[in-house]
């Protein structure tokens, strides 16, 4: 019996799913929920792995696609691991989101185009790595604001308001930082390849810039307390969600059946 | 009258609110940049080459539809850059007069942010005078033996051989026998004396002041259609790279000082 990579890029969708399905219950069921999502994390590395196999040492091409739902699914047992009983709210949104990720890459791959030989160097990948787990962390931040929400119109929940969002903070500041880093990656390997640290035959430069100056603003935000906490629980939630799939739609193709 | 202008015009443009306002901006504009970009590549591929200037004059002004995104951002960023030179630098005055109650160490620290700040202004210097100054020849071809002279420069480049290295393999079936490594060896000579380079893919050569890009080569494969042997190369003459590289260096040093008081003080005292 032969395995393709999509055949268990599905099989991690089933996972994901299960894992998600689990994590609705209560008790045992955490138990279960981890089993599924480190069997979907599993699978997921394969898949990754299979692409890396193809390309290395060059870079495999538009690999975020499938690559950001292991970065989620490696961050979620530490977002599950916080004290606070929000933790399991975001462990459930982010297995959604993992969810709605990978299933989005099932149906739109871009899993057709060859490396290409510039690509053969580690700022290339370091590019690519520290700008998804940067996008993981940014997803985080986004869901722990998305919990934020509804305390920001409760008068009793001032303390869990204020933790909320420094959770949601921690995390866009790491982000913040990842993101940077694989920005100024990307530029030096365009300066190294090309000559110039942009390369305007991308059209998805603009939108990693838009990224960054969106978490910038966010920090100003946070830091200067500029907003009310539940104008920043908003515009990190939604703002945030919508600036992330802005910055995975270049790495969806054509839709394809999924199974 | 003046004296009481500048001080409110200084605080005006450093203010957080009109760096909140700014940042929103530059993400709508790079959103809309995104579309207009994926749409429209072409318009903006020859500004890698041709400089900013010649660039607005000509695919710029005459596709405002598609490139009306890009004026906006050069706008917002100049206004960007003065609005974080004034906010960072009336804080950072701030600090420095507060040295005494706060100790060196602590100074060191709090200053992080604003070396990222000003890490910031030093990139878009950089990447200004890159666009406006750079000087780019295109479309240099080098045959073994041949030469050519670089403007404004006594230096001579030659090709002295090309070895690549081939893949062999039979993991990359897309990639058997094409190479996986050019190497070029150049001949760089300024009249008194010559020294020999390896230029390659992501390996440019440096040389009285110009930086040499391997853009294309042929043979590209061991099989196949023979090809004589040819590099193709840009030849740039870029008096920002240094300026911007210096900026990453600083935003890069300011982040980690940054993080590492974060994890030190705040994170370890809660």
């Amino acid at each position: 019996m032969m395995f393709t990579s999509q055949s268990v890029f599905q099989l991690a969708w089933v996972l994901y799913s299960l894992a998600l399905l689990m994590s609705l219950g209560t008790g045992k069921r955490r138990v279960f929920t981890l089993f599924f999502l480190a069997s979907g994390v599993a699978a997921n590395l394969v898949v990754v792995l299979f692409r890396y196999h193809q390309a290395w040492p060059m870079l495999p091409m538009h690999l975020g696609a499938i690559a950001l739902p292991l970065c989620l699914g490696f961050l979620a047992p530490f977002v599950a691991g916080s004290s606070l009983p929000r933790g399991q709210v975001v462990e459930r949104i982010l297995l959604a989101l993992i969810v709605l990720l990978a299933g989005t890459a099932l149906c739109f791959p871009k899993d057709f185009y060859l490396p290409f030989l510039k690509s053969k160097t580690l700022l290339s990948h370091s590019f690519l790595w520290f700008g998804l787990v940067g996008k993981g962390c940014f997803a985080v931040s986004a869901t722990w604001a998305l919990t934020a929400l509804p305390l920001c119109w409760s008068t009793s929940c001032g303390q869990r308001l204020t933790d909320t969002m420094h959770h949601c903070h921690r995390w866009a500041a790491l982000g913040f930082a990842l993101w940077t880093v694989s920005m100024f990656s990307g530029e030096l390997w365009s300066y190294l390849g090309w000559g110039t640290p942009v390369v305007w035959e991308d059209p998805a430069l603009t939108l990693t810039m838009a990224a960054w100056f969106f978490y910038a603003c966010y920090l100003h935000l946070h830091l200067t307390r500029s907003w009310n906490p539940a104008a920043r629980a908003l515009y990190a939630s939604l703002g945030g969600l919508a600036i992330i799939a802005l910055t995975c739609v270049p790495d969806f193709g054509p839709f394809r059946v999924p199974f | 009258m003046m004296t009481r202008l500048l001080p409110m015009l200084w605080h005006t443009l450093g203010s957080i609110s009109l760096t909140v306002a700014l940042c929103l901006l530059l993400t709508a504009d790079l959103v809309w940049g995104y579309f207009c970009l994926n749409r429209r590549t072409s318009l903006f591929t020859p500004l890698n080459d041709m400089g900013l200037i010649a660039w607005m004059q000509t695919y710029g002004i005459n596709n405002l539809f598609f490139s009306a995104w890009f004026f906006l951002l050069l706008a917002l960023l100049a206004l960007l850059a003065v609005n974080t030179f004034a906010c960072t630098t009336s804080r950072v005055i701030q600090l420095l007069r507060a040295k005494r109650a706060s100790g060196l160490q602590r100074l060191v620290f709090k200053l992080a942010p604003h070396v990222m700040h000003y890490g910031l202004i030093v990139i878009l210097a950089g990447y200004l005078c890159s666009y406006l100054f750079t000087q780019v020849l295109t479309s240099s071809t080098l045959v073994p033996g041949s030469h050519l002279s670089l403007p404004g420069a006594r230096g001579q480049v030659s090709l002295l051989s090309f070895d690549s290295e081939y893949y062999l393999g039979q993991r990359l079936a897309f990639w058997k026998n094409e190479v996986i490594t050019p190497k070029a060896r150049l001949l760089l000579s300024d009249g008194a004396s010559q020294r020999e380079a390896i230029l390659s893919c992501n390996q440019p050569v440096r040389f009285q002041g110009y930086s040499f890009h391997l853009i294309d080569f042929a043979p590209k494969s061991l099989g196949g259609m023979k090809m004589k042997t040819r590099i193709d190369l840009h030849i740039r003459k870029d008096p920002g790279v240094g300026l911007y590289l210096a900026g990453m260096a600083l935003f890069t040093l300011g982040l980690f000082f940054y993080v590492y008081e974060w994890i030190v003080y705040r994170e370890a005292h809660k």
